[in-house]
């Protein structure tokens, strides 16, 4: 599997895989091939719960192709919990920023054609 | 530029675009129609143009890419070489910043640069998927990510962030259809209100249609040559005296902060030191507004305002047309329009019209020093140049 397919797998069981430089110990998401703090190549797999808080995001009323049978919903970008690391991803059946206020606590439940996946915890 | 030796002095000779805004004619004749205009606005003989950096975005949409050849062919200098430069809305900053170099390098003493988008035909809903693909695809187009989502993300971190209301956001929007109801070329030109802004539709929360630029056509063109070939030319001229470039994290996700664009600062500070001049001695900016979120964002990133009072200047009216720093004084994108591979382009057409006195209505009084600002995506690609009037 390419780091890619794992990254996918890791976030259909709700995990986010992440590269810890074995150098300088600097965390990535997983599709950085080397170190952005020292230019190492060499990482080691941590699996990250993809749990967290919402950092921002936005509910989109106009959609790009594919999309018009989930409008509205969230582009949610998250802050994982115990870490530095965000990850971005899709989030239905939200209408309105009163159902999703910034610091709201949410998980990645999968991966499809909408990418990661998540929801309100 | 570290120790770069630059052999020429570069200056802008002539500039010309096309009016922005939804255009019938093809996306080689708006190119031609533009470089036609700068040419004879130097008053050059077309035989005197080296070569020719194009940027674009999506010519596959008007079914036309490879776009130098065609332009070199109509221009009458078909044995002449052309290049596509293609760095989302920053295509044409950036490919004005590779022309600069190669005038600064003594390869070529002349060059037309020429920037050009027609995506309009295609409509709302696929111009919003092809410009999704400018992001991180993997991670925000693909999640269902349009450009206005991104900047509402930014907007949203914004919000939270400093002492900042929508209704801030939507003065930027005002202000620039201000400027853009004296811009003949520019794409929407009427004046709005707040209200209006407030009212209109929501795109993607919080930014609703009005804080939004409108999706445009449009090519843009200047010729760029070494200041012999200027001063043996006469005609009015300008020169470049500072170009930076700078990158950031393709995805929002990965920045330190979400209200900041470090791409836009790296190539700032780059442009700045190379100019010998400070943020404060800049006349006038044309910086990459987007979203009405942008301009508050850019004006903080290129050292006007501290962060988190760029919002404050545009409450207190600091960046109308002759206030403290004229922002936009062209319209913007919000206003003038975006019509994406030719924005960077058109940015330095409205710093040539401003230095050389044929801005009209909307003259920035006085002006010797003006800033063009142009990024790619969510400021993932960035180029910022500085102009002196001579």
């Amino acid at each position: 599997m390419t780091i890619k397919e794992q990254l996918i797998e890791q976030a259909k069981q709700g995990k986010v895989l992440a590269h810890k430089c074995t150098k300088c110990g600097y965390l990535h998401l997983s599709t950085v091939y080397f170190c952005q703090k020292c230019g190492s190549k060499g990482f080691e797999d941590v699996i990250l719960d993809g749990t967290g808080k919402v950092a921002t995001y936005t509910i989109i009323t106009v959609p790009p192709a594919g999309f018009e049978k989930y409008t509205p919903y969230a582009f949610v970008v998250l802050q994982l919990d115990n870490s530095e690391l965000r990850i971005s991803g899709f989030m239905g059946g939200i209408a309105t920023p009163a159902d999703l206020p910034v610091g709201t606590r949410a998980k990645i439940t999968g991966f499809d054609e909408r990418g990661i996946l998540m929801e309100k915890q | 530029m570290g120790s770069v030796t630059f052999v020429e002095k570069v200056c802008v000779l002539g500039a010309g675009s096309t009016k922005y805004g939804k255009l019938a004619d093809s996306i080689a004749d708006i190119t031609t129609q533009a470089s036609v205009a700068a040419i004879e606005n130097a008053g050059i003989d077309p035989k005197e143009v080296k070569a020719a950096y194009i940027s674009n975005v999506f010519g596959v949409a008007d079914k036309q890419v490879h776009l130098g050849p065609v332009l070199m062919s109509n221009l009458g200098i078909s044995d002449k070489p052309s290049l596509s430069i293609e760095s989302a809305c920053g295509s044409g900053s950036v490919s004005f910043r590779e022309a600069y170099a190669n005038v600064a390098a003594g390869f070529y003493d002349c060059l037309v640069v020429t920037g050009v988008e027609k995506v309009t035909h295609t409509g709302t809903e696929w111009t919003t998927t092809y410009f999704s693909y400018c992001s991180d695809f993997f991670y925000e187009g693909q999640a269902g990510a349009s450009f206005p989502g991104l900047f509402a993300s930014m907007a949203r971190a914004y919000l939270t962030e400093f002492n900042a209301t929508e209704e801030d956001f939507a003065r930027v929007a005002v202000k620039n259809h201000d400027n853009g109801v004296l811009n003949p070329k520019a794409h929407l030109q009427k004046k709005i209100t707040i209200d209006d802004v407030m009212n209109s539709a929501v795109v993607a929360s919080p930014l609703k249609l009005y804080d939004c630029c409108p999706f445009s056509d449009g090519a843009s063109s200047v010729i760029l040559c070494s200041e012999k070939f200027a001063k043996e030319h006469g005609g009015d001229y300008i020169e470049v005296i500072g170009s930076g470039r700078g990158g950031s994290p393709a995805a929002l996700q990965g920045r330190e902060h979400m209200t900041t664009i470090p791409s836009t600062k790296i190539a700032a500070e780059a442009a700045y030191k190379m100019a010998g001049i400070t943020a404060k001695d800049i006349d006038f900016a044309e910086v990459h507004d987007c979203f009405t979120i942008a301009e508050v964002v850019d004006t903080e990133d290129l050292g006007f305002f501290e962060k988190g009072k760029g919002v404050e200047a545009v409450r207190e009216g600091r960046t109308k047309l002759n206030a403290d720093i004229s922002i936009n004084p062209s319209g913007g994108l919000k206003s003038k329009g975006h019509p994406i591979g030719a924005t960077g382009v058109g940015q330095v057409v409205e710093v040539f019209d401003q230095l050389t006195g044929k801005a009209g209505q909307r003259t920035v009084k006085d002006a010797k020093i003006g800033l063009t600002h142009n990024f790619g995506a969510t400021g993932a690609s960035c180029a910022v140049h500085i102009f002196q009037s001579v």
